[in-house]
């Protein structure tokens, strides 16, 4: 039809590193990019908050990083990030540039869920830090910084999951945050000890300096335990969502 | 390599490198396919229906993007469903216009290319040359219009060499000078021995590109073959002419008298005409009409369409 161009060749990448990108690249527009800021902004506005509490502040911030920060910025920074790495994707009928391919869906998931960490860990992460310190509680910033990367990483895999399973993964998401999560596993143990939210706040509270000791909940995992236990629900969540692609019925944007 | 050869029954040909056995695909209530069987050679296969014939779906299953109720479908050998080695030769284009977004031409394709282990950065050039989109390759692909996405989208598929081609209605948005080139690369794509599948409903646009022809209705196999053979078949049955004219009964009376008509329905306003040779009624009527000095002020084919063929075809 017409001529190669004098262009030097387009340099070709591999698999998981063209994944990686392609996954990078869809957290980008510009919408999407402002819904991912958003929570961050509010993770500061929340360290800010902690200021007027009446309380040392490192307390203070404590008190407000659990329920402000780990119950509400990390879980929706990281439902926009994990959404827009997979399910919003599948969601536009654009899935199938990638799941038509050698590729294994073990790594397209694997890939999805890196790019996904990778941006919460320029976001969210340093947002909490950013809340810890205009507290005036810099002690508590890498603490906070610790348990947002784990506590984001591993929501990254349960929305991925989510996108995996169902289309209305932002609805879904919502619903297992806010109704699974906050509601039936602030009553049940068993659940709370499942949830990316209690875990990851197990993990803050476990490092944090002067913690009430009110906010500490028994016989959920803590400290380093509560990090592998996240480690290993991200692990059965990003299989899940492996096995579901292999089994994904892609019928189009408009169906 | 050698045109796709028929076997005794036309729905399946010799040396098939896609084969579909008795495949059946609904959604809830809908049967959208309904024990579907044939298979796919090397050379050009126009997939034709109308709308909602089922091709889509067909083609889905065929690439393994919806695992069929009941049945099976094979590629080299292989079910895309369970082996994804069966996207190292197979690659579809699908109707969707949908892209990613923030993305230009040649990051998509280079990204498709990567996906499929393509390490010559010549390839992605050569296929944005093949469907001209060399000038816009770095512009980003959710601002080309319908028919620059759809040749992306072409681009994405022979980036990756793929020894079969499936093409959900590739024509959907180009113009005509596109189309023509189009059409021109399956007919090389296909002489290269490549199986090319393109789905459409628009039996003119598909006579000019395709080997074989298979046709689909409402989930169904309806016919299969050469050009010939369809014309032939859809020939075969009566087709519906409209004539609006001033003294209708005249010309009914005229028009009754010709071996090429096999009814005359006189309604209100209008005369509706069946014949099994519609070339001969288009000649005998505007000389009928001029010998008896009656006026025709409409001739249509009330089935012309392509659905009212098919309607006729499964009848």
């Amino acid at each position: 039809m017409s001529s190669v161009s004098r262009r030097s060749p387009t340099r070709v990448s591999s698999p998981a590193v063209a994944l990686l990108v392609h996954a990078l690249r869809s957290c980008l527009p510009p919408r999407r990019l402002g819904a991912v800021l958003f929570p961050c902004v509010g993770a500061v506005v929340f360290g800010l908050l902690a200021v007027a509490v009446s309380d040392s502040p490192d307390r203070a911030f404590v008190r407000v990083a659990t329920t402000g920060i780990f119950g509400i910025a990390v879980p929706v920074a990281a439902l926009v990030i994990g959404d827009a790495v997979l399910g919003a994707e599948i969601r536009a009928g654009t899935f199938h540039f990638t799941w038509l391919s050698p590729v294994s869906a073990r790594l397209i998931i694997v890939t999805r869920w890196a790019a996904g960490t990778m941006v919460a860990l320029v976001t969210i992460v340093p947002a909490t830090a950013v809340a810890a310190l205009v507290a005036g509680s810099p002690s508590n910033a890498l603490p906070a910084a610790l348990a947002a990367a784990v506590g984001a990483s591993s929501y990254v895999a349960l929305f991925i999951a989510v996108g995996a399973v169902t289309r209305r993964s932002t609805v879904w998401s919502l619903a297992i945050v806010f109704f699974v999560e906050r509601l039936l596993g602030s009553a049940l143990t068993g659940i709370a000890q499942i949830s990316p939210t209690w875990e990851s706040r197990a993990v803050f509270l476990s490092f944090a300096n002067d913690v009430p000791t009110s906010l500490v909940r028994t016989g959920i995992p803590e400290g380093t335990s509560a990090i592998v236990r996240l480690a290993v629900i991200s692990v059965v969540l990003l299989g899940v969502a492996s096995w579901r692609l292999g089994h994904l019925r892609l019928s189009g944007a408009s169906d | 390599m050698s045109p796709t050869e028929v076997t005794s029954d036309p729905a399946f040909v010799t040396g098939a490198t896609v084969t579909v056995t008795d495949v059946s695909v609904w959604f809830g209530q809908v049967v959208a396919l309904s024990g579907l069987s044939c298979s796919f050679g090397p050379g050009v296969t126009g997939l034709l229906g109308p709308n909602g014939a089922g091709k889509t779906t067909l083609l889905r299953a065929l690439t393994g993007m919806i695992d069929p109720n009941q049945g099976s479908v094979s590629v080299w050998g292989l079910d895309p469903r369970r082996d994804r080695s069966a996207f190292t030769r197979l690659a579809l284009v699908p109707e969707d216009e949908a892209v990613p977004p923030m993305v230009s031409a040649r990051q998509l394709i280079s990204y498709v290319a990567a996906l499929h282990r393509v390490r010559d950065g010549k390839a992605v050039e050569w296929a944005l040359a093949t469907v001209e989109l060399t000038d816009v390759a770095d512009r980003r692909v959710d601002g080309f219009s319908k028919g620059m996405r759809q040749r992306v989208k072409v681009a994405c598929a022979l980036v990756t060499n793929p020894a079969v081609l499936v093409l959900d209605e590739p024509l959907n948005g180009a113009d005509p000078v596109q189309r023509a080139h189009l059409i021109d690369l399956f007919r090389r794509l296909g002489d290269e021995g490549r199986t090319v599948i393109v789905s459409s409903h628009i039996l003119a646009e598909v006579e000019r590109f395709a080997d074989r022809i298979v046709v689909v209705t409402r989930g169904r196999l309806a016919a299969a073959g050469n050009q010939r053979a369809i014309r032939e078949a859809m020939d075969d049955r009566p087709r519906h002419v409209l004539v609006r004219a001033d003294r209708q009964r005249d010309l009914a009376a005229a028009l009754i008298g010709l071996d090429a008509t096999e009814g005359v329905t006189v309604e209100d306003d209008h005369l509706v005409v069946s014949t099994r040779r519609t070339g001969d009624l288009a000649v005998a009527l505007p000389r009928l009409a001029r010998e008896r000095s009656i006026r025709l002020h409409e001739v249509r084919a009330l089935d012309d369409s392509l659905e009212g063929l098919f309607r006729e075809l499964v009848r």
